[in-house]
């Protein structure tokens, strides 16, 4: 029986918690979970074998729903959803042979949680505006090719042309957004990955690492966010585990 | 997860059900799946898949030159007739393999869609 891996967890001074914690809780298929130590750093795991573990949405709720009652009492680094090994031992060398990695990624995320906020629009409203805008520009500064001869091959140029630059508008205008969206939250020391235009509707996918306590402020500044860009839907989400902030690549 | 994991949201809650939706399927349909009865098909997938990119990345780097008007009107003319000429290939190319422009647009994973 192999043993699927849950999250890593900066135990210390409290191992008796976690045992009683560990002894009301179940894992994927309602599997018992048990804890692997090396020094101060604990893997939370339960039996399962690669072969059984099916990738649907129910069983990804139940491995989230461990690492999210677990990041209520300990300092965690959340496992990546598939983390299988073959045994306990390997684990526990694992453990070992990561320790310094595993270390300061707990320091990185202690006392913080993820938050992520999703920036929606009406991707045709905006690329109607952002239009509108280009062939103003042209209008006024740019110039298209020159169409004298009226070729197939210009035509096409200067049809490509008008699509670059709106898409070059576009980008400017999210990251227009960014830059609004880092300036109110640098001040809260958010630690941020933000990544730009997912889909033409979703222009902005950002998650942040900051102080729950500083949740309220955070919900304010997001609510200052969305009067700033009355035209955008901004969406924030959290508290989370810290999913997308664990980064080391296990050895 | 019995709390509220909603902080702030001035749309309405289907709105942004249809929205993560959309990017679940995206990512989805999108995979790369080679198996030994597409091996094929797949492969035709994967190598057109980075010809459309270097050909979008070339087209990129093309209408720069031009915007920045660095180009002779002699140049831009061979440039759109070449240019032109690859796009329209591509498009045979799609058809023959029968494949579309999503098809190409291989989800990453977490780095999420290449083009």
């Amino acid at each position: 029986m192999e043993i699927m891996i849950y999250a890593l967890l900066s135990v210390k001074k409290k191992p008796e918690r976690l045992h009683a914690l560990l002894a009301g809780m179940n894992g994927i298929a309602g599997a018992d979970l048990h804890q692997l130590s090396f020094d101060e750093i604990t893997a939370v795991v339960s039996n399962m074998s690669r072969a059984s573990l099916i990738a649907d949405k129910s069983t990804a709720m139940e491995y989230a729903a461990v690492i999210e009652t677990l990041s209520k009492h300990f300092i965690l680094l959340p496992m990546r959803f598939g983390s299988v090994m073959e045994s306990n031992e390997a684990i526990i060398h694992m453990l070992e042979r990561n320790y310094h990695d595993i270390q300061q990624n707990l320091l990185k995320v202690e006392r913080k949680f993820e938050f992520g906020l999703k920036v929606f629009c009406d991707s045709e409203k905006l690329m109607a505006e952002l239009r509108e805008k280009s062939e103003a520009v042209s209008k006024t500064q740019r110039t298209t090719v020159a169409e004298i001869k009226n070729s197939a091959s210009r035509i096409w140029v200067n049809k490509k042309l008008k699509e670059h630059r709106l898409e070059e508008l576009l980008v400017t205008y999210v990251d227009s957004v960014i830059a609004e969206i880092t300036g109110q939250l640098d001040r809260l020391k958010t630690i941020s990955k933000i990544k730009k235009m997912v889909t033409p509707t979703t222009i902005i996918d950002g998650v942040f690492l900051l102080d729950k306590a500083l949740k309220d402020e955070l919900i304010h500044a997001v609510g200052d966010l969305q009067n700033k860009f009355p035209g955008l839907n901004f969406i924030l989400t959290g508290p989370w585990p810290p999913y997308n902030f664990v980064d080391f690549t296990v050895k | 997860m019995s709390e509220n994991k909603i902080l702030f949201n001035t749309g309405s809650f289907d709105g942004i059900s249809e929205e993560i939706g959309k990017l679940t399927t995206n990512a989805e349909e999108s995979r790369l799946k080679l198996t030994p009865d597409n091996a094929d098909s797949g492969l035709a997938k994967l190598v057109l898949t980075l010809v459309e990119l270097i050909r979008k990345l070339v087209e990129k780097q093309a209408m720069r030159r031009v915007d920045g008007g660095s180009l002779t009107d002699d140049e831009i003319e061979r440039l759109g007739e070449t240019l032109m000429k690859l796009e329209m290939k591509m498009e045979e190319l799609k058809k023959h393999f029968n494949l579309t422009d999503r098809d190409l647009n291989i989800n990453l994973g977490p780095l999420g869609d290449l083009m």
